[in-house]
């Protein structure tokens, strides 16, 4: 992707979400008495100047992109682009892993929910160490368990079927 | 309280071994973090705060002061060996470490690496202890409209931390202050983007916004791409840094030094423009001007001088204002408020004991970091060889037990992963999280100090100018914009 599409796409989608705050999210989410008699001292006056100033960077962008001549790529070394679809399967199985994660920390608990999505990811991640994943995946959630529930006092969920001392 | 008693104060709450074990854990957990390539020691800070919620505050904040530095240092172990920075701010040390790495001098690029940032460190510490004091007593006399110029021009910061556009920058900051409206209004109590939901009304938890913004999208950028991080190491070699590698590069470490603590003391610059600036003076002034760039020793201590210079000084706007100086100062400050205490000029006046016990373990701090960093060379074998592909589900569950135990709230992990994709959306569109991290942080600061003084003078903006403290932050806002604006323009690609 070049600098020239990229700011285009990110000008575009800056506008339109500045006027669903300015016409939509901000009119119906955010609540003012009516006894305010200056606008600045509003709740909506914040969230109302940070949108206009939203629009204008989103459309700073747009006009960016359209003076922009060249439309040479960016060089991807950081994210990196593999091919085929097994990386957009990944980032799925990786959500549907924290998904989960959700729904089993208050069922499960949260030692034994962390050490299957710990095993979930080191596979996911195709780890060369499946072993080492494995022994990981039960030492590490352990171990923190022991610190935050018995050194910090922090009260660890244990779900609903097997409970830790 | 005179500085006797200040400082007999600060003796007595970190004259206990307990103190001084928190400060070395931190360098070393920092200097190991560092030393991974892909845990920036923002990430570092980031992770090591959920555990110190148990701990006292002076600990706490000295368990991460010491992943900070620690964290500085260590990112140059990995830009001298295997030519990728642990941290943006060793980008510099590259350009004459690895060069010499290639020629088997690692083990002298590292040694020279540690003492050039052990002197800068101990400068920047000086630097901080002298002129905290002095701008914590001059900011006692400001009120809302100060502090909101103040917090204006701190968001200047932003330019600073945007990387290569500007405009993405400010789009992230924008979205940053946006998220902090939500909650309940500051002034009466009504509810913004809260859709009815209580976990949502105190705001979203900070330590949860940060560590989906910092540690997650590393962990989906995994998922994407499993073997992005496999790379080459370099071995040590046996040459070693001598005295007189050192002696001949004092100079440099010196003049690196003193551009890292003035350009640290000015929120938003940070520690890799310093680190290149120092490099480029030192380039400028050397006798072995040609050598720059293809391994000269000399070029490797003024960068790491130049960084490491800023450790300290970026406390001195966190400490004397209550601002932060860059990212990781900035996680430092939630750090504070976790623990009760609010950065700034009261905090002299309040926690006197606390301020001198953060300047005591400070100066311990790099005879610590001597030590550390000179195990931490000859054992970045062993810290390089971790499989990330399973140290990466370990930061998963780290995350998800820290930001838990914030509030005891699952909601928080939830907000995490959230932050996380958002993170990681922001990362392939190459819009820096930094920004949207200090902008979350600043953003009610700003607005309370601004409908504070709203509130004051009956909604007269003329109160925002009140006074000669006002006008010189105006003036510095001013100047700074003028200056990106000039900048940015400068540069072929109009505001990018």
């Amino acid at each position: 992707m070049s600098q020239k599409s990229l700011h285009l796409r990110l000008g575009v989608v800056a506008s339109l979400f500045a006027l669903f705050l300015v016409f939509f999210a901000i009119p119906n989410f955010v609540f003012a008495p009516s006894n305010v008699g200056k606008i600045v001292l509003s709740p909506k006056f914040w969230p109302y100047v940070l949108s206009g100033l939203t629009a204008l960077i989103g459309l700073g962008l747009v006009f960016n992109a359209l003076t922009t001549a060249s439309d040479v790529p960016f060089e991807d070394e950081e994210t990196g682009h593999p091919e085929g679809s097994a990386p957009w399967m990944r980032l799925g199985a990786l959500a549907v892993i924290m998904v989960l994660m959700m729904f089993g920390l208050p069922r499960l608990g949260m030692v034994w929910t962390a050490m299957l999505a710990f095993a979930a990811c080191a596979f996911l991640f195709r780890t060369r160490h499946p072993i080492a994943a494995l022994v990981c995946a039960v030492i590490v959630p352990l171990l923190l368990y022991v610190f935050f529930a018995h050194v910090a006092g922090v009260a660890i969920p244990q779900g609903n079927f097997v409970r830790l001392p | 309280m005179s500085l006797m008693d200040s400082l007999a104060a600060g003796f007595a709450l970190v004259g206990n071994f307990e103190a001084f074990f928190m400060l070395f854990v931190g360098l070393v957990v920092g200097v190991v973090a560092g030393a991974i390539p892909g845990l920036s020691a923002t990430m570092a800070v980031a992770l090591t705060l959920p555990f110190t919620f148990a701990m006292t505050p002076i600990n706490a904040i000295l368990l991460l002061l010491g992943v900070y530095k620690g964290g500085i240092f260590g990112g140059s172990i990995p830009a001298i060996l295997i030519k990728t920075p642990g941290t943006p701010a060793s980008s510099a040390t590259i350009l004459d470490g690895h060069p010499m790495a290639e020629r088997g001098e690692a083990g002298r690029a590292l040694g020279m690496a540690l003492y050039a940032s052990c002197t800068a460190d101990a400068v920047s510490n000086l630097a901080l202890i002298l002129f905290a004091g002095w701008l914590a007593s001059f900011a006692l006399n400001f009120g809302p409209p100060e502090f909101f110029a103040l917090i204006l021009f701190s968001l200047t910061i932003i330019a600073g931390v945007s990387g290569e556009s500007l405009l993405r920058g400010a789009l992230s900051a924008l979205a940053g202050l946006l998220l902090a409206t939500i909650g309940l209004d500051l002034v009466y109590g009504t509810n913004r983007f809260t859709f009815g939901d209580p976990n949502m009304m105190g705001g979203l938890n900070f330590i949860a916004v940060l560590i989906g913004l910092f540690a997650i999208p590393e962990i989906i950028a995994m998922a994407w791409n499993p073997v992005a991080h496999l790379g080459r190491t370099r071995a040590l070699g046996k040459s070693r840094c001598t005295l007189a590698d050192y002696l001949g590069s004092f100079k440099s470490i010196i003049r690196g030094s003193l551009i890292g603590v003035f350009l640290g003391s000015i929120p938003g610059i940070g520690a890799a423009p310093s680190a290149f600036l120092s490099y480029s003076e030192a380039r400028r002034t050397s006798k072995n001007k040609a050598n720059f760039g293809k391994g000269e020793i000399e070029g490797v201590a003024a960068s790491e001088a130049g960084n490491n210079g800023v450790a300290g000084a970026t406390l001195i706007p966190l400490l004397a204002l209550g601002v932060p100086g860059d990212v990781i100062t900035a996680i430092i400050i939630g750090a504070f408020m976790v623990h009760g205490l609010q950065p700034g000029p009261m905090m002299f006046i309040l926690n006197v004991d606390i301020i001198y016990g953060l300047f005591i373990g400070l100066i311990v701090s790099s005879v610590f970091l001597l030590l550390v960093g000179s195990v931490a060379i000859r054992g970045f074998k062993f810290v390089a060889d971790v499989p990330k592909r399973i140290l990466m589900p370990g930061v998963l569950v780290l995350c998800v037990y820290g930001v838990f135990a914030v509030n005891n709230n699952i909601f928080d992990v939830g907000v995490m992963f959230v932050m996380g994709w958002v993170g990681y959306i922001m990362m392939r569109n190459r819009i820096p999280a930094a920004p949207f991290l200090i902008a979350f942080i600043l953003g009610p600061l700003l607005e309370d100090n601004f409908r504070q003084s709203m509130l004051m003078s009956g909604s007269d903006p003329s109160i925002l100018f009140r006074g000669p403290i006002t006008w010189f932050f105006w003036l510095l806002t001013a100047i700074t914009v003028f200056a990106i604006t000039r900048s940015t323009l400068r540069k072929k690609v109009p505001l990018s």
